[in-house]
């Protein structure tokens, strides 16, 4: 039994002058640039008479997919529910999500992006969320860090967890795999979120020290 | 819904910039004829540079596809440029809607090095008539400052430059793209380099300063774009907006840019050269191998703390060790602090500095199988040993160390050193003009 590690994550926040927010973030080899703008405001056909509407945007470095958009939508989605939307009616709060470097483990490393700028931006927030991948190979083995052969890949998880209570915001699966090979992952998510959520932590701590 | 989401810029901070350009200073200190320091990172994958002229910032990346050649031009392969403006930029640009910015800037970039044939187009056919490579610049402007085309135009070139296309061959019906690891890639031929120098006219042609930023833009009637290669060659000229400006004005205006083209080319190209040899003698680079950190300067950290000023005791501390500016002590104590925190814990959280920090696990989980062990392992401790040398070079160093060609390095960065020589005479040049 080898062991397996987590991959190391080094983030730098207030990178961009023209947002209220933002955050720089490699996971591994992953590496999301992310930025909020808000509460700002907000173009007619989208407002909101009870909340904020969150409008999301998602860039990959090269043209354009459904992948884009499709990230986009989970990404909004975690947004509305981990932010207080309520505050600000009549408003939107802009998150902006830039890929700078694609290794793997793109979803989770701009989950995990988004929640550092936020922070950073200040906007309120109900709780944080903390997102981990997951990779289930051929051999039935769970790891942390992508393999190298994206072809051994047989399942991936990306479970984005709730500070507060540890529960489930956002499940996102790819492949097949068994009920008890989810719960398994499942376990092994949230043991790990932890460690991230004490990562922002340390790095918002690390920012006001430093600002201060 | 043009001034949707739109910063105003304010009568009083007119008035206040032509003031101050009346008395030769501009408000962040530059001379007239100064730019901005130009930072050049190269990713991970060939062809993607994030380019960072003073707070703007450009992201480009290179792609490439095999596709049927243009029927007037049968032997020669496409450069297509997307520049696109996105609400990470500034707020008031819309996703996915061409604004007549964007149009014009990505008409501007095109002129510039596609018109110009700085590309050796002929040299991506594959077979006439039927294939040819495409390639595609997909610029993202990250953070609006100001002066986005010179930026963009050197984010372009470096991504083209640090570009290479992989290997094809043809059995005279299939075409097979060899992939990075059979054979090696062939980098793009590029004939010249040329770059954009603009220019912002105030008060009918009497100031021209270089490199624009935001406010300066805002305030500003005419906009001169001089778009030039290392051998002092016309590629691009563009004068936008209402002013009236001489010939002998323009001239001397290019011959001055000039001597900027030519120091951001020579960065370009010793970017692409150190990138590339890293990346041919297999070591690993990308943004993440970066520090993530952005250089300081100590006035925006004074700036940063006049905001947080109170009067208690423990700040004022803080502000005496701002005063001796002396950046090491600071970053020394919140890391002592850090360490001491860390120290009983799982994993150890580095300070690398101004805003930044780094997760590293220590412990090691029993439960987890890793695949591969035996070539996982074999890069594992190396990478990770790599990353603290690194982490202990940044600690001591300044931004003069970044610079160096140290083997440890793993992010390019250049920074402009020959601007600081311009100072001190363009103030008077200006006053004989």
């Amino acid at each position: 039994m080898a062991s397996s590690e987590f991959p190391q994550l080094k983030c730098e926040l207030g990178v961009l002058s023209k947002s209220d927010g933002s955050a720089a973030l490699a996971e591994g080899e992953s590496v999301m640039l992310a930025s909020v703008c808000g509460p700002i405001e907000v173009k007619l056909q989208k407002l909101l008479t009870d909340k904020t509407s969150v409008e999301c945007c998602y860039r990959s470095k090269a043209a354009e997919g459904i992948q884009d958009r499709f990230r986009e939508t989970i990404l909004k989605n975690i947004c509305e529910t981990a932010l207080m939307a309520s505050l600000h009616p009549r408003s939107s709060i802009l998150v902006n999500l830039q890929e700078m470097q694609n290794g793997g483990q793109l979803l989770s490393c701009a989950v995990n992006a988004a929640c550092l700028a936020c922070l950073n931006a200040g906007v309120d927030m109900k709780f944080t969320f903390a997102a981990v991948s997951c990779f289930l190979n051929k051999f039935e083995e769970f790891s942390f860090v992508p393999p190298i052969n994206e072809n051994e890949v047989k399942a991936l998880f990306v479970l984005v967890f709730n500070s507060t209570t540890g529960s489930i915001i956002a499940s996102h699966t790819e492949g097949s795999f068994t009920t008890e090979q989810f719960q398994h992952g499942l376990k092994l998510c949230r043991e790990q979120s932890q460690f991230v959520f004490k990562f922002f932590k340390e790095s918002v701590i690390n920012f006001d020290k430093d600002i201060e | 819904m043009s001034n949707f989401r739109k910063t105003i810029i304010s009568n009083a901070e007119k008035q206040f910039l032509i003031k101050n350009l009346r008395e030769s200073t501009r408000l962040d200190g530059r001379a007239f004829n100064t730019i901005r320091d130009l930072k050049i990172e190269f990713g991970k994958d060939w062809g993607c540079c994030n380019v960072s002229l003073g707070k703007t910032k450009v992201l480009a990346q290179v792609t490439c596809d095999l596709q049927e050649p243009k029927s007037n031009r049968p032997s020669e392969g496409t450069l297509n440029i997307n520049l696109e403006l996105n609400p990470m930029a500034d707020p008031s640009f819309e996703a996915g809607r061409q604004s007549d910015l964007s149009a014009q800037l990505n008409r501007l970039l095109e002129k510039c090095l596609k018109d110009s044939k700085a590309i050796d187009l002929e040299s991506l056919c594959i077979q006439m008539k039927k294939r040819v490579w495409s390639l595609r610049i997909d610029l993202n402007v990250l953070n609006h400052d100001g002066n986005i085309l010179d930026c963009a135009s050197i984010a372009a070139l470096a991504a083209l430059s640090h570009f290479r296309r992989p290997d094809v061959t043809s059995d005279g019906v299939e075409f097979k793209i060899h992939s990075i690891e059979e054979r090696d890639p062939i980098p793009i031929v590029v004939y010249h380099y040329p770059v954009y120098i603009t220019y912002a006219i105030f008060s009918g042609g009497d100031f021209l300063v270089v490199d624009p930023t935001l406010l300066e833009e805002g305030v500003a009637e005419a906009f001169l774009s001089i778009g030039l290669n290392s051998y002092d060659e016309l590629c691009g000229l563009h004068l936008g907006g209402k002013a009236q400006l001489s010939t002998n004005v323009i001239l001397e205006i290019t011959n001055k840019a000039t001597k900027h083209a030519c120091g951001i080319i020579n960065l370009i190209k010793k970017g692409v050269e150190l990138d590339t040899k890293k990346k041919l003698s297999a070591k690993e680079t990308g943004f993440h191998k970066g520090n993530l950190k952005e250089t300081n300067d100590s006035l925006s950290k004074l700036s940063i703390s006049l905001d947080h000023w109170t009067t208690t005791k423990t700040s004022k501390k803080k502000k005496k060790s701002l005063k001796l500016n002396t950046v090491e002590e600071i970053n020394n104590d919140c890391r002592m602090e850090c360490d001491d925190i860390n120290q009983p814990n799982h994993e150890v959280i580095r300070d690398l500095g101004v805003q930044t920090t780094e997760l590293v696990h220590k412990g090691t989980k029993g439960e987890w199988i890793i695949i591969d062990s035996d070539s996982e392992e074999g890069a594992n401790p190396n990478s990770s040993q790599n990353d603290i040398i690194f982490v202990e070079t940044s600690k001591v160093e300044t931004i003069k160390v970044q610079g160096s060609d140290s083997e440890e390095e793993n992010v390019i960065i250049v920074c402009e050193s020959n601007q600081e020589k311009n100072v001190s005479k363009s103030p008077k040049k200006k006053k004989a003009t």
